[in-house]
């Protein structure tokens, strides 16, 4: 056998093959090549747009700039609610991650109490991935600084500045300016888009009442992101315009007096300028420290306040209905007059009950055996009822509930404030719509309505605008807001004033009015306790009211009520009697007579206004002289019994 | 003064003798574009400038001396520099490094993947072993040659690495097919590599249970990278956005957000073709591509002159390696191809893959016919 050789090469078909091979190989390459630069084609050209937005997506983040909350400030300038910087801790779920393990690393760093922690979890599962949520507001200083040095182990977690709202005067406003409170869903839903900015809304008072006003409109910074989520730089910022600066004419000053005249007592006072409508303080007591709510309220005190029985919440000026009692007599007999059922003069016999014909049932005056003749101006200062159930019977209920109307009762005063009520005025139509059950309009429900009882349900600010309508003639709509400013820099400008309409044809029904309002501080009247130490005149009426129930069924059964909630010491008044600049209603809870527990807090609130100076206790012999003659023929008047030290009297 | 001067480019002229200038050329402009989206992939800092550019120098001095050595000694010593090649993949096994299996071998300064050059030395040796042989070859020569492309191929598959192991198979394959094996082979392959993606495709990820886990994320990833956005499929998201987001001319050298605001991973290393794309959009990927394909050109150009087969093979395998790498990395960063962790030659961060590169093109310059080295 023959050794296989092995075979020979054959170079050139070898080159020759290689050359086919190394030319198909580089088709291949170029082929392949030319795929992968039409896949970019395809995400660099085609579908450029796309990916472009992505990019811009990711790496832009548009925040919104909360702008500025609009000032409340008083009348003469003082700040009634004002923003802070603070600073508040943020967690973006998509990049912080478990909540309560988020918690749990922050423990040590920025304390939070277990209601705090609820209400984070609560909101941080219910949020979108790349929504921030608050872990904390108003952090304190050390817990921010805190935060800034660990902040490395809380991705996601970012310390914002905010703007925090702040009432220096705490408690005094309250009802007044109202309260910011955390922004809920619900808000968030009726702000749209710009929502995310805010952190705050106004909750009650003129704090939501001009929510739109204050709020501003918010910025926006376009912020280049990292995939972190840090921020690295601002690409643009469209500024936030800051909100509406409110400026009252309630003057801080006369808000103290009246919350000091009121001492231990609750209730409610408003007084208004009757030449314009101004409301120049407004208090309602026992009130809270509006500051409570603005970073969320803890359960613990809100749980005090809810559970206090007399309802510090509750704004009464505006909310709390009362039957007008008494007080309603002046503007009864302004009525009468007007209608032509009464001149000034004309005089009633009251013997001490009021007999409807053919009925056994009397009503009352609050003399046992009576005023004896009475005309309207001692009508008014000795409150005489039966002339007023007389008079209520003439002018018919018809009459009665036109006049009442024009002064403004049974509907709201449209006071710069949410959520006022409009109160009652009896009539045989409201009786048939919403008491049907007691029958038909009785002659003997006009009778009680001529003394502000009954169906009445009046606020103490419908009073206080009658009250200033009777100082000035003019029916003027009481408003909070004096004027405002869209920024620091810009001019004050007026809000304009509704339209006003007159109380009365004719001036000379209104100084008969007047002076028997006069009287009843400065004659032999029903408040004349109020009078020592006058260098002013005032003139007045005063009243005790039953509290119609605000408690929806509980109005069914009073003696459920709480003492305090059954009686009212009402007095409205004006002053100074010749050129009224002050009119105010006042509505003292826990029962007694109007004179006594009322008149003295509109004395101080007066004193405080027009003297400039807190009242003192004046004695007697410290009386000046009164050097009106418009109303020396009403002091002392009606009466055989002498004025006791009356200014004035001869 | 005139001798001097001469004197001076006729040195200049001797020590460029060795050196293919159009191939030096490409790959000068692609390491320029390499330091070019290194630096923008380093965010302006020029630390990974610098030490990418001492790479290149290191490499370019290899293929410097790699191109002077004469084709014959080079071709000698090949299964020799194969079994040496083949002791520190060994080696790795036991004392490697790495994120999901042992590539690494570290140096103390830097990082030794000894699969990088078995890219290099397992087409040396299937060309030394089938050179030997009449070409086209014949079944016995082919199993030995599977024999050979298994033992590198199989020690990085130990690695866990991928990646590497399918483009050394890659290599091996482009050895086979310049070689001149027949179409039916290829038929074959090309029939598994179909069965191979369509599997990775749809095939139910149970099938694929002798994977590791972060094998299936992947397989999982590329065929929707959507479906995970925020994890496994972040990457090529992120990637695609970069590209897509460059559109035709490009964000601008350093401007690319994806690159500098860190969305996209890896951006110096495994994805620095999409810092390129997003930097410079398709002109740049177009442009690169281009000098790829010169350099690839230029490689096959040089081989069909080699002086024999072993030269041919080896200088056409080099070429179309680069091919391999490029439309590899390409397509991985694209969303084209599942990611392998593959980088892209001289563009991608790496001193072993930049050197081992080089070398490559050493040994293609060496196996340059009509050199005059001993004159």
């Amino acid at each position: 056998m023959m050794r296989k050789a092995r075979p020979l090469k054959e170079h050139a078909a070898e080159a020759a093959l290689f050359r086919r091979r190394a030319l198909i190989g580089f088709l291949c390459a170029l082929l392949g090549l030319a795929v992968l630069a039409g896949w970019y084609f395809h995400l660099q050209v085609v579908q450029h747009d796309l990916y472009a937005t992505r990019s811009e997506n990711n790496r832009l983040r548009l925040v919104p700039v909360a702008p500025a909350r609009g000032l409340i400030l008083d009348r003469k300038g003082r700040i009634l609610a004002d923003n802070v910087s603070a600073w508040r801790l943020d967690a973006v779920p998509e990049r912080a991650g478990d909540g309560a393990a988020l918690l749990a690393n922050l423990q040590g760093v920025v304390a939070m109490d277990l209601e705090q922690q609820a209400r984070f979890l609560r909101e941080y599962k219910a949020s979108r991935p790349f929504k921030p949520v608050t872990l904390k507001l108003r952090l304190a200083e050390d817990e921010a600084a805190r935060f800034a040095v660990n902040r490395w182990r809380f991705p996601g977690v970012e310390l914002v500045p905010y703007l925090g709202r702040v009432y220096p005067y705490g408690a005094l406003f309250a009802h007044v300016v109202g309260y910011v409170g955390r922004i809920d869903d619900k808000d968030l839903a009726a702000m749209g888009d710009a929502g995310g900015a805010y952190t705050h809304v106004g909750k009650t008072g003129l704090e939501r009442f001009y929510e739109q006003e204050l709020r501003g409109k918010p910025g926006y910074r376009r912020l280049e992101t990292n995939v972190a989520g840090r921020t690295v730089r601002t690409l643009e910022t469209l500024p936030a315009a800051p909100g509406t600066d409110l400026r009252l004419s309630i003057d801080a000053d006369l808000q103290q007096a009246m919350t000091e005249a009121f001492g231990e007592l609750e209730g409610s006072a408003v007084a208004v300028d009757p030449r314009t409508g101004e409301i120049l303080a407004m208090v309602s007591l026992p009130t809270f420290d509006a500051n409570l709510f603005v970073n969320g309220i803890s359960h613990a005190d809100f749980r005090a306040l809810n559970d206090n029985p007399s309802r510090p919440q509750f704004n009464r000026v505006v909310l709390g209905g009362v039957a007008p009692g008494s007080t309603i007599k002046p503007l009864l007999a302004l009525a009468g007059l007007d209608s032509g059922t009464r001149r000034a003069e004309d005089k009633i016999l009251s013997t001490g009950m009021f007999y409807l014909p053919g009925q056994k049932r009397g009503y009352g005056d609050s003399h046992r055996g009576g005023h004896g003749w009475t005309d309207l101006r001692k009508s008014i200062y000795q409150s005489v009822n039966t002339y007023y159930y007389k008079l209520a019977l003439d002018m018919g209920i018809d009459k009665v509930d036109a006049y009442m109307a024009n002064y403004g009762f049974g509907r709201p005063t449209g006071v710069d404030l949410a959520g006022e009520i409009e109160g009652i005025l009896p009539s045989p139509a409201w009786k048939a719509a919403h008491a049907p059950k007691q029958g038909k309009w009785y002659p003997g429900d006009t009778v009680i309505t001529g003394i502000g009882q009954g169906f009445w349900k009046v606020t103490p600010l419908q009073l206080a605008q009658a009250t200033g309508g009777l100082a000035s003639g003019w029916l003027r709509a009481p408003h909070l807001v004096k004027d405002t400013r869209s920024n620091f820099d810009a001019p004050w400008r007026p809000v304009p004033l509704k339209p006003a309409h007159r109380m009365s044809a004719s001036p000379a029904h209104l100084q008969a009015v007047t002076e028997g309002m006069v009287a009843t501080v400065h004659g032999y009247g029903t408040a004349t306790n109020i009078r020592a130490g006058l260098t002013y005149t005032i003139a007045s009426k005063t009243g005790t009211a039953q509290v119609v129930s605000r408690r929806g069924n509980a109005a069914l059964n009073p003696r459920s009520l709480p003492m305090h909630l059954r009686h009212r010491a009402l007095f409205i008044a004006f002053a100074p009697a010749e050129a009224p600049t002050i009119a105010i209603a006042v509505a003292v809870e826990g029962g007694g007579y109007g004179a006594s527990t009322a008149a003295p807090i509109a004395r101080k609130v007066f004193d405080a206004w027009l003297l400039g100076r807190a009242p003192v206790p004046a004695k007697p012999e410290d009386a000046l002289p009164l050097q009106r003659p418009d109303f020396s023929n009403v002091m002392g008047s009606g009466t055989a019994l002498p004025p006791a030290k009356t200014p004035g009297a001869p | 003064m005139k001798f001097l001067l001469q004197w001076l480019l006729d040195l200049l002229l001797r020590f460029l003798r060795s050196l293919d200038l159009p191939l030096l050329a490409g790959l000068l402009a692609l390491m320029g574009a390499g330091l070019v989206t290194q630096y923008s992939a380093g965010s302006g800092t020029l630390r990974g400038v610098m030490m990418q550019g001492g790479f290149f120098t290191v490499g370019l001095g290899a293929l410097w001396v790699v191109s002077r050595v004469p084709a014959h000694l080079l071709k000698q010593a090949t299964p020799l520099i194969f079994a040496l090649s083949l002791v520190p993949m060994v080696l790795v096994l036991f004392i490697g490094s790495g994120k999901y299996g042992n590539h690494w071998i570290n140096l103390g300064f830097f990082n030794v993947q000894p699969s990088e050059l078995c890219k290099l030395t397992l087409p040396m040796m299937l060309a030394w072993q089938l050179d030997r042989h009449p070409l086209p070859p014949r079944l016995p020569g082919l199993l030995v040659a599977v024999a050979i492309v298994a033992l590198p191929v199989g020690l990085t598959f130990l690695q866990h690495d991928l990646g590497t192991a399918m483009l050394i198979l890659a290599a091996g394959g482009f050895v086979l097919f310049l070689a001149g094996t027949s179409w039916w082979w290829w038929l074959a392959a090309s029939g598994i590599g179909a069965v191979g993606y369509a599997l990775a495709k749809f095939a139910p990820i149970t099938w694929f249970s002798f994977l590791r886990p972060y094998q299936q994320d992947r397989i999982l990833t590329f065929r929707n990278p959507e479906n995970d956005a925020m994890g496994a499929g972040w990457n090529i998201l992120q990637s695609q956005i970069a590209i897509g987001g460059g559109g035709v001319q490009g964000k601008g050298w350093g401007q690319g957000t994806q690159t500098h605001l860190n969305y996209l991973p890896e951006h110096s290393t495994d994805f620095a073709f999409s810092v390129l794309a997003e930097d410079f959009g398709w002109i740049g990927v177009m442009v690169v591509l281009g000098l790829y394909l010169f350099v690839i050109g230029r490689c096959l150009w040089i081989a069909t002159d080699a002086r024999d087969g072993y030269g041919r093979m080896l200088a056409g395998t080099i070429g179309l390696s680069l091919f391999a790498y490029v439309l590899v990395n390409g397509g991985m960063v694209s969303g084209l191809l599942p990611v392998v962790g593959v980088p892209m030659p001289l563009l991608s961060y790496g001193g072993t893959s930049a050197v081992a590169i080089l070398l490559g093109f050493g040994v293609v310059m060496a196996l340059r016919p009509h050199r005059q080295i001993y004159r």
